[in-house]
Protein backbone atom coordinates (compact mmCIF):
# COMPACT_ATOMS: atom_id res chain seq x y z
CA UNK A 1 0.00 0.00 0.00
CA UNK A 2 1.50 3.53 -0.57
CA UNK A 3 2.59 5.44 1.80
CA UNK A 4 0.58 8.56 0.73
CA UNK A 5 -2.31 6.53 0.68
CA UNK A 6 -2.47 5.70 4.03
CA UNK A 7 -1.86 9.05 4.92
CA UNK A 8 -4.74 10.54 3.25
CA UNK A 9 -7.25 7.46 4.80
CA UNK A 10 -6.06 7.23 7.75
CA UNK A 11 -5.10 11.15 9.72
CA UNK A 12 -7.62 13.45 9.30
CA UNK A 13 -5.25 16.38 9.68
CA UNK A 14 -2.46 15.26 6.27
CA UNK A 15 -3.47 16.27 3.33
CA UNK A 16 -1.23 17.29 0.28
CA UNK A 17 -2.96 20.77 0.88
CA UNK A 18 -0.56 23.50 2.96
CA UNK A 19 -1.93 26.51 2.02
CA UNK A 20 -1.59 28.77 4.61
CA UNK A 21 -5.14 28.87 5.35
CA UNK A 22 -5.51 25.32 5.14
CA UNK A 23 -2.46 24.90 7.46
CA UNK A 24 -4.60 26.66 10.16
CA UNK A 25 -8.05 25.24 9.16
CA UNK A 26 -6.35 21.61 9.78
CA UNK A 27 -5.05 22.40 13.12
CA UNK A 28 -6.55 21.03 16.67
CA UNK A 29 -8.33 23.63 18.57
CA UNK A 30 -5.73 24.05 21.05
CA UNK A 31 -3.17 25.40 18.24
CA UNK A 32 -5.98 27.54 16.31
CA UNK A 33 -6.33 29.03 19.54
CA UNK A 34 -2.79 29.87 19.96
CA UNK A 35 -2.73 30.95 16.22
CA UNK A 36 -5.49 33.37 16.39
CA UNK A 37 -4.73 34.70 19.97
CA UNK A 38 -0.64 35.35 18.39
CA UNK A 39 -2.68 37.00 15.44
CA UNK A 40 -4.33 39.13 17.74
CA UNK A 41 -1.21 39.90 19.48
CA UNK A 42 0.79 40.53 16.37
CA UNK A 43 -2.07 43.22 15.56
CA UNK A 44 -1.66 44.92 18.68
CA UNK A 45 1.74 44.93 18.87
CA UNK A 46 1.54 46.54 15.52
CA UNK A 47 -0.91 48.61 16.43
CA UNK A 48 0.70 50.56 19.35
CA UNK A 49 3.93 50.52 17.74
CA UNK A 50 2.10 52.99 14.70
CA UNK A 51 0.78 54.81 17.67
CA UNK A 52 3.73 55.22 19.62
CA UNK A 53 5.77 55.91 16.90
CA UNK A 54 3.13 59.02 15.65
CA UNK A 55 3.30 59.88 19.44
CA UNK A 56 6.78 60.48 20.42
CA UNK A 57 7.44 61.85 16.91
CA UNK A 58 4.85 64.66 17.76
CA UNK A 59 6.44 64.98 21.36
CA UNK A 60 10.10 65.53 19.75
CA UNK A 61 8.71 68.14 17.69
CA UNK A 62 6.16 69.80 19.99
CA UNK A 63 9.32 70.34 23.08
CA UNK A 64 11.77 71.68 20.18
CA UNK A 65 9.35 74.38 19.04
CA UNK A 66 8.69 74.95 23.07
CA UNK A 67 12.39 75.36 23.83
CA UNK A 68 12.96 77.64 20.97
CA UNK A 69 9.77 79.48 22.44
CA UNK A 70 10.66 79.06 26.06
CA UNK A 71 14.71 80.57 25.48
CA UNK A 72 13.51 83.34 22.77
CA UNK A 73 13.13 85.69 25.33
CA UNK A 74 9.37 85.71 25.27
CA UNK A 75 8.04 86.76 28.39
CA UNK A 76 6.95 84.07 30.95
CA UNK A 77 3.55 85.29 31.66
CA UNK A 78 2.93 85.74 28.12
CA UNK A 79 3.87 82.22 27.29
CA UNK A 80 1.77 80.97 29.94
CA UNK A 81 -1.42 83.03 29.15
CA UNK A 82 -1.14 81.24 25.02
CA UNK A 83 -0.42 77.41 26.84
CA UNK A 84 -2.68 77.79 29.69
CA UNK A 85 -6.12 76.94 27.92
CA UNK A 86 -4.72 73.34 26.54
CA UNK A 87 -0.97 72.61 27.09
CA UNK A 88 -1.11 69.91 24.85
CA UNK A 89 2.31 68.15 25.19
CA UNK A 90 4.25 67.10 27.97
CA UNK A 91 6.55 70.19 28.18
CA UNK A 92 4.13 72.58 28.11
CA UNK A 93 1.82 70.97 30.82
CA UNK A 94 5.40 71.19 32.94
CA UNK A 95 5.68 74.56 32.50
CA UNK A 96 2.04 75.26 32.73
CA UNK A 97 1.72 73.73 35.64
CA UNK A 98 4.27 75.52 37.53
CA UNK A 99 3.67 78.48 36.51
CA UNK A 100 -0.04 77.78 37.82
CA UNK A 101 1.61 77.21 41.17
CA UNK A 102 3.83 80.36 41.45
CA UNK A 103 0.97 82.25 40.52
CA UNK A 104 -1.38 81.12 42.90
CA UNK A 105 1.22 81.74 45.35
CA UNK A 106 1.90 85.11 44.26
CA UNK A 107 -1.37 86.31 43.83
CA UNK A 108 -3.20 84.77 46.64
CA UNK A 109 -3.57 87.05 49.56
CA UNK A 110 -0.85 85.51 52.13
CA UNK A 111 2.12 85.76 49.46
CA UNK A 112 3.33 82.16 51.33
CA UNK A 113 6.86 82.36 49.80
CA UNK A 114 8.22 80.12 52.41
CA UNK A 115 7.86 76.51 50.49
CA UNK A 116 6.97 77.98 47.02
CA UNK A 117 10.53 77.08 45.80
CA UNK A 118 9.60 72.89 47.05
CA UNK A 119 5.84 72.80 45.98
CA UNK A 120 7.24 73.72 42.65
CA UNK A 121 9.23 71.52 42.24
CA UNK A 122 6.83 68.84 43.41
CA UNK A 123 4.51 70.16 41.15
CA UNK A 124 6.77 69.62 38.07
CA UNK A 125 7.37 65.98 39.57
CA UNK A 126 4.07 65.12 39.62
CA UNK A 127 3.56 66.25 36.02
CA UNK A 128 6.72 64.79 34.77
CA UNK A 129 5.69 61.35 36.18
CA UNK A 130 2.65 61.99 34.45
CA UNK A 131 3.98 62.31 31.41
CA UNK A 132 5.90 59.56 31.83
CA UNK A 133 3.18 57.54 32.15
CA UNK A 134 1.82 58.87 29.05
CA UNK A 135 4.70 57.55 26.86
CA UNK A 136 5.32 54.70 28.05
CA UNK A 137 1.38 53.39 28.40
CA UNK A 138 1.27 50.05 26.99
CA UNK A 139 4.72 49.55 26.32
CA UNK A 140 4.40 46.94 28.72
CA UNK A 141 2.20 44.95 26.22
CA UNK A 142 5.06 45.12 23.83
CA UNK A 143 7.75 43.51 26.05
CA UNK A 144 5.04 41.08 27.14
CA UNK A 145 4.49 39.51 23.42
CA UNK A 146 8.14 39.83 23.04
CA UNK A 147 9.09 37.42 25.85
CA UNK A 148 5.68 35.73 25.81
CA UNK A 149 5.21 35.18 22.40
CA UNK A 150 8.18 32.38 20.98
CA UNK A 151 6.56 29.99 24.46
CA UNK A 152 3.20 30.58 23.40
CA UNK A 153 3.99 29.77 19.66
CA UNK A 154 6.07 26.56 21.10
CA UNK A 155 2.99 25.65 23.36
CA UNK A 156 1.52 25.42 20.00
CA UNK A 157 4.13 23.52 18.15
CA UNK A 158 4.49 21.50 20.60
CA UNK A 159 1.12 20.46 20.81
CA UNK A 160 0.31 20.18 17.48
CA UNK A 161 3.97 17.54 17.02
CA UNK A 162 2.27 16.10 19.89
CA UNK A 163 -1.45 15.54 17.84
CA UNK A 164 0.46 14.98 14.98
CA UNK A 165 2.66 11.70 16.64
CA UNK A 166 -0.34 10.39 18.40
CA UNK A 167 -1.87 10.16 14.55
CA UNK A 168 1.35 8.53 13.09
CA UNK A 169 0.99 6.20 15.68
CA UNK A 170 -2.60 5.24 14.98
CA UNK A 171 -1.53 4.85 11.46
CA UNK A 172 1.40 2.59 12.18
CA UNK A 173 3.09 4.22 9.22
CA UNK A 174 6.11 7.02 9.24
CA UNK A 175 6.92 7.98 6.10
CA UNK A 176 7.45 11.19 5.41
CA UNK A 177 4.53 12.33 3.60
CA UNK A 178 2.93 10.98 7.02
CA UNK A 179 4.50 13.49 9.22
CA UNK A 180 5.46 16.13 7.12
CA UNK A 181 1.91 17.91 6.96
CA UNK A 182 1.41 17.53 10.85
CA UNK A 183 4.88 19.01 11.96
CA UNK A 184 4.32 21.72 9.18
CA UNK A 185 1.56 22.94 10.21
CA UNK A 186 2.57 22.72 14.03
CA UNK A 187 5.76 24.59 13.05
CA UNK A 188 3.46 27.45 11.69
CA UNK A 189 2.42 27.88 15.46
CA UNK A 190 5.82 29.22 15.86
CA UNK A 191 6.50 31.23 12.99
CA UNK A 192 3.08 33.22 13.90
CA UNK A 193 4.86 33.45 17.68
CA UNK A 194 7.88 34.52 16.37
CA UNK A 195 6.40 36.89 13.63
CA UNK A 196 4.45 38.49 16.53
CA UNK A 197 7.22 39.08 18.62
CA UNK A 198 10.16 39.72 16.46
CA UNK A 199 8.63 42.91 15.94
CA UNK A 200 7.47 43.41 19.52
CA UNK A 201 11.20 43.23 21.02
CA UNK A 202 12.30 45.43 18.63
CA UNK A 203 9.84 48.25 18.80
CA UNK A 204 9.72 47.63 22.83
CA UNK A 205 13.81 48.27 23.19
CA UNK A 206 13.28 51.43 20.52
CA UNK A 207 10.40 53.04 22.64
CA UNK A 208 12.16 52.40 26.11
CA UNK A 209 14.78 54.25 24.83
CA UNK A 210 13.06 57.02 23.39
CA UNK A 211 10.86 57.54 26.63
CA UNK A 212 14.18 57.51 28.62
CA UNK A 213 15.80 60.53 26.35
CA UNK A 214 11.89 62.02 26.65
CA UNK A 215 11.90 62.02 30.37
CA UNK A 216 15.50 63.25 31.00
CA UNK A 217 14.93 66.09 28.67
CA UNK A 218 11.73 66.88 30.67
CA UNK A 219 13.89 66.97 33.98
CA UNK A 220 16.18 68.70 32.60
CA UNK A 221 13.94 71.61 31.59
CA UNK A 222 12.55 71.11 34.68
CA UNK A 223 15.75 71.64 36.51
CA UNK A 224 16.76 74.99 34.59
CA UNK A 225 13.13 76.25 35.11
CA UNK A 226 13.11 75.36 39.01
CA UNK A 227 16.41 77.02 39.16
CA UNK A 228 14.85 80.36 37.11
CA UNK A 229 11.86 80.33 39.32
CA UNK A 230 14.21 79.91 42.29
CA UNK A 231 15.97 83.13 41.53
CA UNK A 232 12.78 85.03 40.65
CA UNK A 233 11.51 84.29 44.50
CA UNK A 234 14.82 85.29 46.42
CA UNK A 235 14.70 88.09 43.86
CA UNK A 236 11.50 89.04 45.04
CA UNK A 237 11.33 87.96 48.44
CA UNK B 1 -5.02 54.82 18.89
CA UNK B 2 -8.20 53.93 17.00
CA UNK B 3 -6.12 55.25 13.44
CA UNK B 4 -3.19 52.99 14.81
CA UNK B 5 -5.62 49.87 15.46
CA UNK B 6 -7.21 50.44 11.58
CA UNK B 7 -3.81 50.24 10.30
CA UNK B 8 -2.25 47.50 11.95
CA UNK B 9 -5.68 45.15 11.15
CA UNK B 10 -5.57 46.67 8.01
CA UNK B 11 -1.77 45.57 7.35
CA UNK B 12 -2.39 42.28 8.65
CA UNK B 13 -5.38 41.65 6.66
CA UNK B 14 -3.08 42.42 3.55
CA UNK B 15 -0.51 40.32 5.28
CA UNK B 16 -2.69 37.73 5.23
CA UNK B 17 -4.25 37.72 2.26
CA UNK B 18 -0.95 38.10 0.14
CA UNK B 19 0.15 34.19 2.32
CA UNK B 20 -2.80 32.69 1.58
CA UNK B 21 -2.02 33.47 -2.72
CA UNK B 22 1.83 33.22 -2.37
CA UNK B 23 2.43 30.32 0.68
CA UNK B 24 1.44 27.30 -0.86
CA UNK B 25 3.71 24.13 -0.73
CA UNK B 26 5.15 23.55 -3.93
CA UNK B 27 5.85 19.92 -4.51
CA UNK B 28 9.47 18.72 -4.81
CA UNK B 29 10.96 18.29 -8.11
CA UNK B 30 11.58 14.23 -7.92
CA UNK B 31 13.54 13.34 -10.53
CA UNK B 32 13.61 9.61 -10.62
CA UNK B 33 16.43 8.37 -9.77
CA UNK B 34 17.86 5.03 -10.95
CA UNK B 35 17.42 2.76 -8.78
CA UNK B 36 20.07 0.45 -7.59
CA UNK B 37 19.22 -3.26 -6.63
CA UNK B 38 20.82 -3.89 -3.11
CA UNK B 39 20.56 -6.93 -1.34
CA UNK B 40 21.45 -7.83 1.63
CA UNK B 41 22.57 -11.16 2.75
CA UNK B 42 23.87 -12.46 6.03
CA UNK B 43 27.93 -13.49 5.90
CA UNK B 44 26.22 -17.26 6.59
CA UNK B 45 24.43 -16.53 3.10
CA UNK B 46 27.50 -15.12 1.62
CA UNK B 47 29.24 -18.55 2.47
CA UNK B 48 26.50 -20.74 0.71
CA UNK B 49 26.76 -18.64 -2.10
CA UNK B 50 30.60 -19.06 -2.27
CA UNK B 51 30.52 -22.97 -1.42
CA UNK B 52 31.21 -25.11 -4.15
CA UNK B 53 29.12 -27.89 -4.69
CA UNK B 54 31.23 -31.87 -5.40
CA UNK B 55 28.51 -32.72 -7.79
CA UNK B 56 28.56 -29.59 -9.82
CA UNK B 57 28.73 -29.65 -13.43
CA UNK B 58 31.78 -29.27 -14.73
CA UNK B 59 31.02 -26.28 -17.23
CA UNK B 60 32.64 -25.14 -20.26
CA UNK B 61 34.73 -22.49 -20.88
CA UNK B 62 32.89 -19.71 -22.11
CA UNK B 63 32.68 -20.02 -25.94
CA UNK B 64 34.24 -17.42 -27.33
CA UNK B 65 32.61 -15.07 -29.54
CA UNK B 66 33.41 -14.88 -33.30
CA UNK B 67 33.42 -11.61 -35.75
CA UNK B 68 33.96 -13.27 -38.56
CA UNK B 69 32.69 -16.59 -39.82
CA UNK B 70 34.53 -19.03 -42.40
CA UNK B 71 32.58 -18.57 -46.02
CA UNK B 72 29.98 -21.41 -45.91
CA UNK B 73 31.68 -23.92 -48.35
CA UNK B 74 29.61 -24.17 -51.81
CA UNK B 75 27.21 -27.04 -51.07
CA UNK B 76 28.01 -29.96 -53.49
CA UNK B 77 26.06 -30.92 -56.17
CA UNK B 78 23.91 -33.19 -55.81
CA UNK B 79 22.69 -33.80 -59.45
CA UNK B 80 25.20 -35.81 -61.14
CA UNK B 81 26.49 -34.72 -64.22
CA UNK B 82 25.72 -36.32 -67.21
CA UNK B 83 27.80 -37.23 -69.52
CA UNK B 84 27.85 -37.74 -72.87
CA UNK B 85 28.41 -41.33 -72.89
CA UNK B 86 24.87 -42.07 -70.70
CA UNK B 87 23.06 -40.09 -72.95
CA UNK B 88 24.44 -41.88 -76.06
CA UNK B 89 23.91 -44.85 -74.29
CA UNK B 90 20.23 -43.96 -73.40
CA UNK B 91 19.11 -42.35 -76.32
CA UNK B 92 20.54 -45.17 -78.62
CA UNK B 93 18.39 -47.24 -76.96
CA UNK B 94 20.76 -50.58 -77.38
CA UNK B 95 21.95 -52.50 -74.87
CA UNK B 96 25.34 -52.14 -75.02
CA UNK B 97 27.72 -55.62 -75.46
CA UNK B 98 29.31 -56.70 -71.95
CA UNK B 99 25.73 -55.85 -70.25
CA UNK B 100 23.95 -58.09 -72.75
CA UNK B 101 26.15 -61.00 -72.08
CA UNK B 102 24.81 -61.54 -68.47
CA UNK B 103 21.63 -60.28 -69.59
CA UNK B 104 21.41 -63.12 -72.02
CA UNK B 105 22.89 -65.55 -69.81
CA UNK B 106 19.90 -64.38 -67.08
CA UNK B 107 17.30 -63.98 -69.57
CA UNK B 108 17.64 -67.60 -70.13
CA UNK B 109 16.57 -67.58 -66.73
CA UNK B 110 13.87 -65.11 -66.57
CA UNK B 111 14.05 -63.73 -70.30
CA UNK B 112 10.88 -61.76 -69.56
CA UNK B 113 11.43 -60.03 -66.72
CA UNK B 114 14.78 -58.45 -67.74
CA UNK B 115 14.00 -57.38 -71.13
CA UNK B 116 10.79 -56.14 -69.95
CA UNK B 117 12.78 -54.14 -66.96
CA UNK B 118 15.19 -52.80 -70.11
CA UNK B 119 12.52 -51.77 -72.21
CA UNK B 120 10.47 -49.60 -69.46
CA UNK B 121 13.81 -47.79 -68.51
CA UNK B 122 14.07 -47.29 -72.58
CA UNK B 123 10.78 -45.82 -72.41
CA UNK B 124 11.63 -43.30 -69.47
CA UNK B 125 12.65 -40.35 -71.16
CA UNK B 126 15.39 -38.38 -69.56
CA UNK B 127 14.59 -35.02 -67.87
CA UNK B 128 17.05 -32.97 -69.09
CA UNK B 129 18.68 -32.05 -65.78
CA UNK B 130 20.58 -28.98 -66.58
CA UNK B 131 20.89 -27.04 -63.41
CA UNK B 132 20.36 -23.49 -63.71
CA UNK B 133 24.24 -22.03 -63.20
CA UNK B 134 23.93 -19.29 -60.67
CA UNK B 135 26.27 -16.18 -61.99
CA UNK B 136 28.43 -14.56 -59.21
CA UNK B 137 26.53 -11.45 -58.66
CA UNK B 138 28.13 -8.52 -56.91
CA UNK B 139 26.87 -7.73 -53.80
CA UNK B 140 27.79 -4.74 -52.16
CA UNK B 141 27.11 -5.45 -49.04
CA UNK B 142 29.76 -8.60 -48.52
CA UNK B 143 32.72 -6.23 -50.03
CA UNK B 144 33.30 -5.67 -46.24
CA UNK B 145 33.91 -9.20 -45.39
CA UNK B 146 35.54 -9.95 -48.36
CA UNK B 147 38.02 -7.24 -47.40
CA UNK B 148 38.46 -8.66 -43.99
CA UNK B 149 41.85 -11.02 -43.61
CA UNK B 150 41.29 -11.35 -40.26
CA UNK B 151 41.34 -15.49 -39.22
CA UNK B 152 38.05 -16.60 -38.85
CA UNK B 153 37.79 -17.88 -36.27
CA UNK B 154 39.14 -15.15 -34.12
CA UNK B 155 37.75 -14.62 -30.66
CA UNK B 156 36.16 -11.15 -29.63
CA UNK B 157 35.38 -10.01 -26.24
CA UNK B 158 33.44 -13.13 -24.13
CA UNK B 159 31.76 -11.32 -21.36
CA UNK B 160 28.54 -12.00 -22.74
CA UNK B 161 29.03 -15.34 -22.90
CA UNK B 162 30.57 -15.46 -19.34
CA UNK B 163 29.56 -18.58 -17.13
CA UNK B 164 27.28 -17.80 -14.47
CA UNK B 165 26.44 -21.40 -13.21
CA UNK B 166 27.62 -22.07 -10.14
CA UNK B 167 31.41 -23.40 -10.56
CA UNK B 168 32.60 -26.15 -8.41
CA UNK B 169 34.04 -23.88 -5.79
CA UNK B 170 36.59 -23.44 -3.47
CA UNK B 171 37.87 -26.56 -1.68
CA UNK B 172 36.90 -25.36 1.76
CA UNK B 173 33.45 -23.80 0.89
CA UNK B 174 32.48 -22.38 3.47
CA UNK B 175 34.18 -18.71 3.22
CA UNK B 176 36.09 -19.57 6.43
CA UNK B 177 38.21 -17.72 8.19
CA UNK B 178 40.80 -18.81 11.00
CA UNK B 179 38.69 -17.26 14.25
CA UNK B 180 40.44 -15.21 16.86
CA UNK B 181 39.29 -17.67 19.47
CA UNK B 182 41.26 -20.65 17.68
CA UNK B 183 44.21 -18.98 16.72
CA UNK B 184 44.46 -17.85 20.40
CA UNK B 185 44.30 -20.96 21.81
CA UNK B 186 46.54 -22.40 18.86
CA UNK B 187 48.95 -19.32 20.06
CA UNK B 188 48.27 -20.26 24.03
CA UNK B 189 48.87 -24.26 23.62
CA UNK B 190 52.39 -23.36 22.01
CA UNK B 191 53.40 -20.72 24.61
CA UNK B 192 52.16 -22.92 27.33
CA UNK B 193 55.08 -25.52 25.88
CA UNK B 194 57.55 -22.76 24.79
CA UNK B 195 60.15 -22.39 27.40
CA UNK B 196 62.52 -19.64 26.56
CA UNK B 197 65.44 -19.31 28.76
CA UNK B 198 64.76 -17.42 31.72
CA UNK B 199 66.18 -13.58 32.70
CA UNK B 200 66.70 -12.86 28.91
CA UNK B 201 68.47 -8.96 28.50
CA UNK B 202 67.26 -7.58 25.83
CA UNK B 203 63.79 -10.18 25.05
CA UNK B 204 62.58 -8.24 21.92
CA UNK B 205 65.97 -10.24 20.16
CA UNK B 206 64.85 -13.44 21.21
CA UNK B 207 61.08 -12.89 19.04
CA UNK B 208 60.83 -16.43 16.93
CA UNK B 209 58.51 -16.50 13.86
CA UNK B 210 57.46 -19.78 12.84
CA UNK B 211 55.69 -20.84 9.90
CA UNK B 212 53.67 -24.24 10.23
CA UNK B 213 51.99 -26.78 7.25
CA UNK B 214 49.45 -28.73 9.08
CA UNK B 215 47.26 -31.39 7.48
CA UNK B 216 44.14 -31.26 8.08
CA UNK B 217 43.87 -33.63 11.35
CA UNK B 218 46.05 -31.11 12.66
CA UNK B 219 49.70 -32.22 12.24
CA UNK B 220 52.41 -31.50 11.04
CA UNK B 221 52.75 -31.86 6.97
CA UNK B 222 56.32 -30.97 7.33
CA UNK B 223 58.78 -29.47 9.90
CA UNK B 224 58.23 -25.98 10.61
CA UNK B 225 60.73 -23.03 9.29
CA UNK B 226 62.05 -20.61 11.36
CA UNK B 227 61.55 -17.15 9.43
CA UNK B 228 63.47 -15.58 11.66
CA UNK B 229 67.06 -15.26 12.92
CA UNK B 230 69.33 -14.08 15.72
CA UNK B 231 72.70 -15.24 17.60
CA UNK B 232 73.65 -16.69 20.39
CA UNK B 233 73.70 -19.69 22.30
CA UNK B 234 70.29 -18.04 23.81
CA UNK B 235 68.56 -17.45 20.82
CA UNK B 236 69.18 -21.22 19.53
CA UNK B 237 67.72 -22.55 22.97
CA UNK B 238 64.93 -20.43 22.59
CA UNK B 239 64.65 -21.25 18.56
CA UNK B 240 64.83 -24.84 19.59
CA UNK B 241 62.32 -24.88 22.36
CA UNK B 242 59.74 -23.39 20.08
CA UNK B 243 60.31 -26.25 17.57
CA UNK B 244 59.87 -29.06 20.40
CA UNK B 245 57.13 -26.81 21.56
CA UNK B 246 55.30 -26.96 18.06
CA UNK B 247 56.36 -30.86 17.90
CA UNK B 248 54.61 -31.38 21.09
CA UNK B 249 51.74 -29.70 20.76
CA UNK B 250 50.33 -31.57 17.68
CA UNK B 251 47.76 -32.39 17.16
CA UNK B 252 46.45 -29.00 16.80
CA UNK B 253 42.87 -30.20 17.29
CA UNK B 254 41.51 -26.56 18.43
CA UNK B 255 41.55 -25.92 14.64
CA UNK B 256 38.17 -27.12 13.29
CA UNK B 257 38.40 -28.93 10.53
CA UNK B 258 36.03 -26.26 8.28
CA UNK B 259 38.38 -24.18 8.26
CA UNK B 260 41.34 -26.01 7.16
CA UNK B 261 42.15 -23.81 4.02
CA UNK B 262 42.79 -20.62 6.45
CA UNK B 263 45.28 -22.93 9.25
CA UNK B 264 46.93 -25.09 6.59
CA UNK B 265 49.45 -22.42 6.71
CA UNK B 266 50.20 -20.28 9.04
CA UNK B 267 52.41 -18.30 11.11
CA UNK B 268 53.06 -18.14 15.03
CA UNK B 269 55.16 -15.70 16.55
CA UNK B 270 57.10 -16.63 19.52
CA UNK B 271 57.48 -13.39 22.13
CA UNK B 272 59.55 -13.64 25.29
CA UNK B 273 57.59 -10.42 26.63
CA UNK B 274 54.36 -12.37 26.44
CA UNK B 275 55.46 -14.94 28.19
CA UNK B 276 57.05 -12.82 31.22
CA UNK B 277 54.32 -10.22 31.15
CA UNK B 278 52.05 -12.93 32.37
Amino acid sequence: MNPADVAQSVLPLTSSDLSLFALFWQAHWIVKTVMIGLLLCSVWVWAIALDKTVLFARTRRSMDRFEQAFWSGQSLEELYRTLSAKPSHSMAALFVAAMREWKRSFESQSRSFAGLQMRIEKVMDVTIAREVERLERRLLVLATVGSAGPFVGLFGTVWGIMTSFQSIAASKNTSLAVVAPGIAEALFATAIGLVAAIPATIFYNKFASEVNKQAQRLEGFADEFAAILSRQIDERG
Amino acid sequence: MKTASTISVILHAAVLAWGLVSFTGKSFEVTPAESMPVDIISSEQFSQLTKGVKEAPKTATPKPLVEKKAEPKPAEEVTPKISEKKEIAASASSPPVPQAKPAESKAEQQPDQIAEALKKEEKKPLPPQRPARQDPKFDANKIAALLDKRAPQRSAATGETLNSAPSLGAASGNAARLSQTELDALRARLMALWNPPVGLKNPEEYIIRIRMLLKPDGRLQAPPMVLSSGKGSQFDSARDSAIRAIFRGQPFDMLKKETYETWKDVEITFDPRDMFRG
